[in-house]
């Protein structure tokens, strides 16, 4: 009997344990959660220029965006320009290295995104700038290629204050040697997946076109009840319907090149490309 | 008769029910671990760029800092003794990646002294080759960190699927056994610093 009383209280002090632990499980998850909501996310609406620590004025940020938007939609290479105050404790590489591979910079089939993160200086800390490459631009924009950029385009302007004229050579250094190595105009969705779906939609077209002749020459043939009216009833629901569903049933309409309506179309969203780590990093 | 043959209608979706529950687990872990060395491969890749860096760094550095002779063969030792230290795909276990990376580290160690040596040598730094140098192995260093960590997530997600019950029993059955991981604070203390 008392044994089985230990055992009770045995249990029921464990599971006042249990709930003990589960209640500090949640609250390191909750202060985790914290912390991660101080790294910038996933900017809504997308854009390329990012401007938390507010270095440039709103006519710099939209000459810059455009500039970049229309980069990206004529190579389809992603630049993307983010400023922030304080890198919580991290360097500027791994910091930069995380907003690309958390907003996905850059398209996934090519892994060609960049991130220019600026961290302007302030009374306490020193300026830090850091370029971080996507796997698929690490041949055209190596590592030394980054440095010097930083070097030689970033930081006589940034050592003289100019933070946009800064950014905008760099960008301007970035798009040469990225656009050297993909230059595809911008295709939402996979180009290569949206071949083959034209050439198999083609090639069944074709084949219940074919399949249709030859139904409709043999019931002429053969005459008698069905009359040719039918017959060509009947191959319009058929062929018809699918020639439709060619056109509008992809929904590729919605996918949004287009839109931004109103001025030369917005940007359209980061594509899910992936970084290694490449780039360079510098400090004033 | 009828009897028996119900019986053996469900013996036999029982057996089809197994078969099919054996065969999604181990095709589910087998993918996961083509992941895992998928990412050790990367994880080596990056590694073999470090290595490959390296005799270049000696020979600049050599040519300005010639009587730092100790220095510059304890790296050159340490890159012979890393690039020796392989692990297989097949063999990802703690052991072997510990070791690994402890042979990875001592190089780390060495050209982190390598780096500081340099500071004194002001021709040194003012070299164009050596800066460039300087900027891949930093950018090296980071891809290290990079796919380690890429590594790390992909063991981690393998291991939980070997351990949960009952997938556990297929994989224990197959032979399949959690891979081991990067140890981060090792790894962090003896990361070279490169001062720019």
């Amino acid at each position: 009997m008392s044994f089985l009383m230990i055992f009770l209280s045995e249990m029921m002090r464990m599971t006042r344990r249990g709930t003990m632990k589960a209640v500090l499980v949640a609250l390191l998850l909750s202060l985790d959660a914290a912390v991660c909501l101080a790294f910038p996310q996933r900017p809504q609406p997308e854009r390329l220029v990012n401007d938390f620590a507010g270095i440039f004025t709103p006519s710099q940020v939209a000459a810059l965006e455009s500039t970049l938007v229309a980069f990206d939609d004529s190579t389809s290479n992603q630049i993307t320009v983010v400023t922030v105050l304080d890198l919580e404790g991290d360097t500027s590489a791994s910091y930069a290295y995380r907003i690309g591979e958390q907003w996905g910079v850059g398209g996934q089939a090519f892994n060609n995104g960049v991130v220019l993160l600026i961290k302007p200086r302030t009374e306490r800390s020193g300026g830090e700038v850091s370029i971080q490459v996507g796997y698929g631009l690490e041949g055209a924009i190596p590592d030394i290629y980054c440095k010097r950029i930083i070097d030689n385009s970033l930081l006589p302007h940034f050592r003289n204050g100019e933070m946009y004229e800064g950014t905008v050579a760099a960008c301007k250094d970035l798009m040469d040697l990225a656009s050297g190595e993909i230059s595809q105009p911008r295709e939402y969705g996979s180009a290569e997946d949206d071949v083959k779906e034209i050439l198999l939609r083609l090639f069944l077209f074709f084949l219940v076109m074919y399949i249709l002749i030859k139904i409709t020459n043999r019931r002429g043939h053969g005459g008698g009840g069905w009359g040719g009216g039918s017959g060509s009833d009947f191959g319009r629901h058929v062929y018809i319907g699918p020639i439709n569903s060619w056109d509008w049933g992809t929904g590729r309409g919605g996918t949004g090149s287009f839109g931004g309506g109103g001025f030369g179309g917005g940007f359209g969203g980061f594509g899910g490309g992936h970084f290694g780590g490449g780039g360079a990093s510098g400090s004033w | 008769m009828k009897k028996s043959l119900i019986v053996i209608a469900v013996i036999a979706v029982a057996v089809l029910g197994i078969f099919v529950w054996v065969k999604n687990t181990y095709n589910r872990l087998v993918q996961s671990e083509e992941g895992v060395t998928a990412a050790w491969a990367q994880v080596e890749n990056v590694y073999q760029r470090r290595a490959d860096l390296i005799p270049n760094l000696v020979a600049t550095v050599k040519g300005y800092a010639e009587h730092e002779r100790e220095t510059l063969e304890a790296v050159t030792a340490a890159r012979a003794n890393a690039t020796k230290v392989t692990v297989s795909p097949d063999q990802l276990d703690e052991q072997s990646i510990a070791a690994f990376q402890a042979a990875q580290n001592q190089l780390s160690g060495a050209l982190g002294r390598l780096i500081a040596i340099a500071e004194n040598y002001p021709d040194l730094k003012a070299n164009q080759n050596f800066s460039d140098l300087q900027a891949q192995l930093e950018g090296t260093e980071n891809r290290i960190a990079v796919e380690r960590q890429k590594f790390n997530d992909e063991a981690l997600a393998y291991n939980r699927q070997v351990r949960v019950f009952p997938d556990n029993i297929i994989a224990s059955i197959f032979g399949l056994r959690t891979k081991g991981y990067f140890k981060a604070s090792e790894g962090a203390e003896n990361a070279p610093k490169v001062e720019f």
